[in-house]
């Protein structure tokens, strides 16, 4: 598992963790990103089961396992959460955060340690040692009950699915040539999404953060102008599609 | 993966168990009702049946025992399925967590994996030791209750005694409750040696 800090700070880190090389052929390849701070840790979208022992190896790397007091889920998705009962085991008294609407649904992966800090529909901020961090509504983007991570100090938005790449395992981190990095996006929106609606509204709602990164769950980080290449990509691209 | 195996075969195991008894269960009550249906005929029949009666309340005796204990042996396996499923969810966690601190030895913080071993060690000793005696417990109650389906050949037996001494009209049918009464038991006593041998082959596969 790759391990990359993708924000200036001294005093707290973001760090993404990704491009699993023991991760089976046939799974999605997944970001998982960790905020770590001066006690405290939060893991985003921590992943599915067959990477967790990965996960594990690279989060110890970074801070003792016991500083891992939060984790986020931003949706119910088994790519984004189905290790939430082994990490049940290693964090006895960790909170998961994560839309109100799916805490009957993840429970199903397990968990009675771990405690369930749900997010109401409109978001909310959380203070991890003095970081505050704000879940931003992004419902129906793909899941129904759907949040985004945005840290206004580093001007990073971890937008979940949003943003979405289907790409090699060994791919960059960074979006290097945003125009062909469209090709392996489209796919995925206009398959996943279902609300042109829902999209406008979120497209709206995040054009008035800053925004120097934009972190989704597959594929790569958009940076700088790229950031803005990408909402006016999403806002013009009609999603709710199949062909059947 | 054969430690995975193993445990696969738990909970499978207690969920047959489980299956044996819920059949042993639909079996007696059926004997339950051939039991009211041989009341009502020893009523009919009157002093043409006068022993028979007493023995339709011995039957229904024996039905009532066997679906009151097989509900409990039943909750037993369910137990035992349930600890055995936790067990196989354990135990993956326990590999994945050793895998990882035997493997990542330059990984800074690894020595921090120790603590959640050592948690999840205690909780697969306790499992264990509820496997254990859930075990126990499931034998002795399948073996108290197959004991007492023994109780059966003698009921059909006095049953077919009666009818011979019975009037004509009614010997038919209180001869087919005889019937009913040892063709219950042999299924039912069927279903409890094949749950006795789900848990033997636990057990010795335990060790
Ligand atoms: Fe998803
Ligand atoms: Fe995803």
């Amino acid at each position: 598992m790759k391990l990359t800090k993708i924000n200036k700070d001294k005093s707290y880190h973001w760090y993404v963790l990704g491009r699993d090389p023991e991760k089976p052929q046939a799974i999605i390849d997944t970001n998982q990103y960790l905020v770590v701070t001066a006690n405290k840790a939060l893991i985003m979208d921590p992943g599915g089961i067959e990477i967790f022992s990965s996960m594990l190896a690279a989060v110890v790397k970074i801070c003792p396992i016991e500083q891992v007091t939060h984790l986020f889920a931003s949706h119910q998705d088994p790519d984004i959460i189905s290790s939430l009962g082994l990490w049940d085991q290693a964090l006895p008294n960790a909170t998961l955060h994560s839309p109100w609407l799916w805490e009957g649904f993840i429970r199903h992966f397990g968990m009675s340690n771990i405690s369930y800090s749900a997010i109401p529909d409109g978001g909310e901020s959380i203070k991890i040692d003095g970081v505050q961090l704000t879940f931003i509504p992004a419902h129906y983007l793909h899941s129904s009950g759907n949040f985004n991570v945005y840290d206004e100090e580093a001007k990073i938005l971890m937008s979940g699915d949003i943003g979405a790449a289907l790409e090699p395992h060994d791919a960059p981190m960074y979006v290097e040539d945003f125009d062909s990095h469209c090709d392996k996006m489209r796919f995925f929106h206009q398959r996943w999404m279902p609300s042109n609606k829902a999209k406008s509204r979120w497209i709206e709602r995040v054009s008035k953060l800053e925004i120097e990164q934009l972190c989704p769950q597959h594929g790569r980080i958009f940076r700088g102008d790229d950031v803005k290449r990408f909402l006016d990509w999403f806002d013009k691209l009609e999603v709710g599609l199949v062909e059947d | 993966m054969e430690q995975l195996d193993r445990e696969y075969q738990y909970f499978v195991g207690a969920a047959q168990v489980a299956a044996s008894l819920e059949q042993a269960n639909n079996i007696a009550k059926q004997l339950s009702i051939t039991a009211s249906n041989a009341r009502a005929v020893a009523l009919r029949a009157g002093q043409n049946a006068a022993g028979f009666k007493p023995l339709t309340d011995f039957i229904d005796q024996l039905a009532n025992t066997t679906i009151s204990s097989s509900k409990n042996i039943n909750e037993l396996a369910n137990k035992l399925s349930r600890n055995s499923a936790n067990k196989y969810r354990i135990d993956n966690a326990f590999n994945k967590f050793n895998g990882v601190l035997q493997s990542n030895n330059q990984a800074q913080f690894n020595q921090s994996l120790h603590q959640p071993i050592s948690m999840i060690v205690k909780q697969q000793q306790a499992l264990s030791f509820t496997h254990r005696s859930l075990l126990e417990k499931l034998s002795e109650e399948l073996i108290l209750l197959s004991d007492e389906l023994r109780t059966a050949v003698v009921l059909a037996t006095l049953s077919r005694v009666e009818a011979s001494q019975a009037d004509t009209d009614f010997q038919d049918t209180l001869y087919s409750v005889a019937d009913n009464v040892e063709e219950a038991a042999t299924k039912i006593k069927a279903h409890i040696l094949s749950a006795i041998e789900h848990v033997n082959s636990i057990k010795l596969d335990r060790r």
